[in-house]
C-alpha cells in the first residue's frame, strides 16, 4: 500500500449521505425531538452541526455556544454564528465562566497553575450543559469527535467525547475538512487550525507535535495493519515518531471504552454481555 | 417443472428482535411479489429477526419447522408462491445451539433448509460466537427446478457454490446481510459465481441501519453469462422482479464449458493443501 495523501480521499457525497442517514435513523428510532450539540466555531463541531441540520432540518438542531473568559475568542463565536445561520440552527449562548469559577472554588485541591486539569474541567462542564438540555428537551447529544483525535486520545475523557452519537468518529481530521467543504462550510472554517481551546493559545498540531496531514497518514497505515517501520519509510519519518503515535494509539484505549471492571460473575458488562445497541435517549 | 418463471428480490430492512413486525413485512412483500406474477420471492439473511441481535439470538432462535416457519408456510400456501427467508435456527437436539439458516417453502409447504457453512468472524462480524456452521450444501427439488441456498459469506468460497451447482441447482440463491464497505466484493463475486458455474445467481441483501452498520442493498439477479438482469436500488427498501429462463444456461455452458472442464484431481490436492495451510 502506498501511503500517499490520496488514500484518504473518499467519495464525499457518499460519506455525506451515510452520515446524514445515520443521524436521521438514530433520531427517529430514539423518538427524540432533535439534536443538541456544542458549537465552538471549530471545524469538527461546525461539520457535525451542519450535517445534523442537513439530516433532520436546522429547526430541530440546537447549538450551544459555551464560551468562557480565559479562552474567549471573538472569531470563534462569529464562526459558530455563521454556521448556525447558514444551516438554520437554533442557538443559545451560555457563558460557562460563573459555573467554572463556582466549581473551582469548591474544590479544595484546585490548582490554577495546572492548566490541563482546569481545561478538562471546562470540557466536562460543557458536557453537563449539553446533557441538561438533552434531558429537558428530549434531544440527542451529538458529539463531534473525529477519528484522528479519537485514535490518539486527544480529547477529555467524559468531556467533549461524551455524547449519544458521534457521526464524525470514523473520519480523520483532514477528511472532516474535505467533507466540510463538500457540504458548503466556508473555507475559512474548514481550514481553520484546530484547537480544543482548553487554555489560551492551545493549538492542536503544536501540542500533538505533528501535522494532521502526517498524523492521519500514520493512523491510516496503523488502521490497515501496516508495520511502523514501513509507515516511517514511506512517509520519510523517523521510526521513533511513528512508534510514538502507535504507543499513544494503544495506550488511549481506556478513553475509548466504558470503564473496565474485573470479571466476577456469569455475564459482565463490557466483557460478555453483548446486547444489540438500540437508538435511545438517556 | 417450470423452465421459465419470475423471481422477486425483496430487499427489506428489518426491525431487530421483532419477529411479528418482520413477518408482517414478509407477508406484505410476498403479496406484492405475487401481484407482479413472481413465483418465488427471496428475503435477506436473518430477515425474521434482523442481523445484529447478538446475545438475543438465544431468545429469538426457533426450530424448523416451528412457529415462524408455519406462518410463512401458511402464507406461501395462501397466496401460492415460493418463499426463501433467513432465520436463526435452534437445533432439534439441544437447547441453545443455533444455526444461521435459510428456509425454502412453497405453495405445498416446507421444502428445505440450509445452514450457513461459512460464518464470518472478523472485522465487525462475530458469527462463530453465536452459530454452529452447517456441514452440507443445500439444493432442493421444487416445481421451479432445483434451487440452491447459500448465505452471504459463503459466496467468498467458490467450492460451496460449485458443490451446490454440482448437486444440480441451476438457480443458486444467496441471501445476505452485507454492510456498505463490502459492496465491491459482493458485486464482483456474485457475477463470478454465476459465470463460473453457468448458473443463475439471485443475491438478496438487507438494507437499513443496525448498530451503526449500514447495509447496502443492491440485490440482483445474474444470468449464467454474468449479465445482471434485475437490480434493486442501493440502500433503500425495494422489490424487483426478474425472469429466470433455464434455456439460457445451455448456450453459455457450450460457449464457456467450465463444468465440462472440471478437474476432480485438483480437488484432492486442494483438500490436502487446505489441511496443511
Amino acid at each position: 500500500m502506498n501511503l500517499t495523501p490520496s488514500v484518504l480521499d473518499l467519495n464525499w457525497a457518499e460519506a455525506e449521505t451515510k452520515i446524514k442517514r445515520f443521524i436521521k435513523d438514530y433520531v427517529e428510532n430514539s423518538k427524540a425531538k432533535g439534536i443538541v450539540l456544542g458549537l465552538s466555531g471549530g471545524i469538527d463541531s461546525s461539520t457535525a452541526a451542519a450535517l445534523s441540520a442537513l439530516a433532520i432540518g436546522g429547526k430541530k438542531v440546537l447549538g450551544l455556544l459555551m464560551p468562557e473568559k480565559e479562552t474567549y475568542n471573538k472569531r470563534d463565536i462569529e464562526d459558530a454564528k455563521l454556521v448556525a445561520e447558514k444551516f438554520g440552527l437554533k442557538t443559545e449562548i451560555i457563558d460557562i465562566t460563573p459555573a467554572l469559577e463556582a466549581i473551582q472554588k469548591t474544590i479544595p485541591a484546585f490548582n490554577p497553575e495546572d492548566k490541563m486539569c482546569k481545561g478538562n474541567l471546562k470540557a466536562r462542564i460543557r458536557m453537563v450543559y449539553l446533557y441538561y438540555y438533552a434531558n429537558r428537551l428530549n434531544l440527542i447529544v451529538c458529539g463531534s469527535s473525529d477519528k484522528s483525535e479519537t485514535m490518539i486520545g486527544y480529547f477529555t475523557k467524559w468531556g467533549d467525547a461524551a455524547a449519544d452519537i458521534a457521526p464524525l468518529m470514523d473520519l480523520y481530521k483532514t477528511q472532516v475538512r474535505k467533507l466540510a467543504e463538500h457540504i458548503g462550510l466556508p473555507r475559512e472554517i474548514a481550514q481553520k487550525p484546530s484547537s480544543p481551546s482548553l487554555w489560551p493559545g492551545q493549538m492542536a498540531e503544536e501540542e500533538i507535535g505533528i501535522k494532521y496531514e502526517t498524523l492521519d497518514l500514520i493512523l491510516y497505515g496503523l488502521e490497515h495493519f501496516m508495520k511502523t517501520e514501513e509507515i516511517a519509510r514511506q512517509l520519510g519519518l523517523e521510526k521513533v515518531t511513528v512508534d510514538k503515535v502507535k504507543n499513544r494509539w494503544k495506550s488511549m484505549e481506556h478513553k475509548r471504552r466504558m470503564p473496565l471492571t474485573t470479571k466476577i460473575q456469569y455475564r459482565t458488562a463490557g466483557f460478555d454481555f453483548r446486547l444489540p445497541h438500540h437508538s435511545m435517549t438517556h | 417443472m417450470k423452465e421459465k418463471f419470475k423471481i422477486a428480490l425483496a430487499q427489506i430492512s428489518c426491525r431487530r428482535e421483532d419477529k411479528k413486525a418482520n413477518l408482517q413485512k414478509i407477508e406484505e412483500y410476498a403479496k406484492k411479489a405475487k401481484k407482479q406474477n413472481a413465483e418465488l420471492v427471496v428475503f435477506p439473511e436473518l430477515s425474521l429477526t434482523g442481523y445484529t441481535v447478538r446475545d438475543e439470538i438465544y431468545e429469538l432462535a426457533e426450530k424448523i419447522p416451528g412457529p415462524s416457519t408455519r406462518i410463512i408456510e401458511k402464507l406461501a400456501k395462501e397466496i401460492g408462491i415460493h418463499i426463501i427467508f433467513g432465520m436463526p435456527e435452534l437445533s432439534e437436539k439441544t437447547e441453545a445451539t443455533v444455526y444461521n439458516s435459510a428456509v425454502l417453502v412453497g405453495p405445498k409447504g416446507f421444502i428445505g433448509k440450509y445452514r450457513k457453512m461459512y460464518l464470518p468472524t472478523h472485522s465487525v462480524f462475530e458469527e462463530k460466537r453465536y452459530f454452529r456452521p452447517g456441514y452440507d450444501v443445500g439444493a432442493f427439488e421444487t416445481e421451479l427446478g432445483k434451487i440452491g441456498l447459500t448465505i452471504c459469506y459463503d459466496i467468498f468460497f467458490p467450492e460451496v457454490i460449485r458443490l451446490t451447482r454440482l448437486e444440480g441447482a441451476k438457480l443458486i440463491v444467496c441471501i445476505s446481510a452485507s454492510p456498505a464497505i463490502r459492496r465491491t466484493y459482493f458485486e464482483t463475486l456474485t457475477t463470478a459465481r454465476a459465470i463460473e458455474n453457468a448458473a443463475f445467481i439471485a443475491y438478496v441483501n438487507l438494507v437499513g441501519l443496525e448498530d451503526g452498520l449500514q447495509f447496502w442493498g443492491g440485490s440482483r439477479l445474474i444470468g449464467p453469462n454474468g449479465n445482471i438482469t434485475a437490480k434493486a436500488e442501493y440502500d433503500e427498501e425495494n422489490l424487483v422482479v426478474g425472469e429466470i429462463d433455464y434455456a439460457d444456461i445451455r448456450p453459455v455452458e457450450i460457449f464457456v464449458p467450465t463444468l465440462r472442464d472440471l478437474r476432480p484431481e485438483i480437488f484432492e490436492k486442494l483438500k490436502v493443501k487446505t489441511e496443511t495451510l
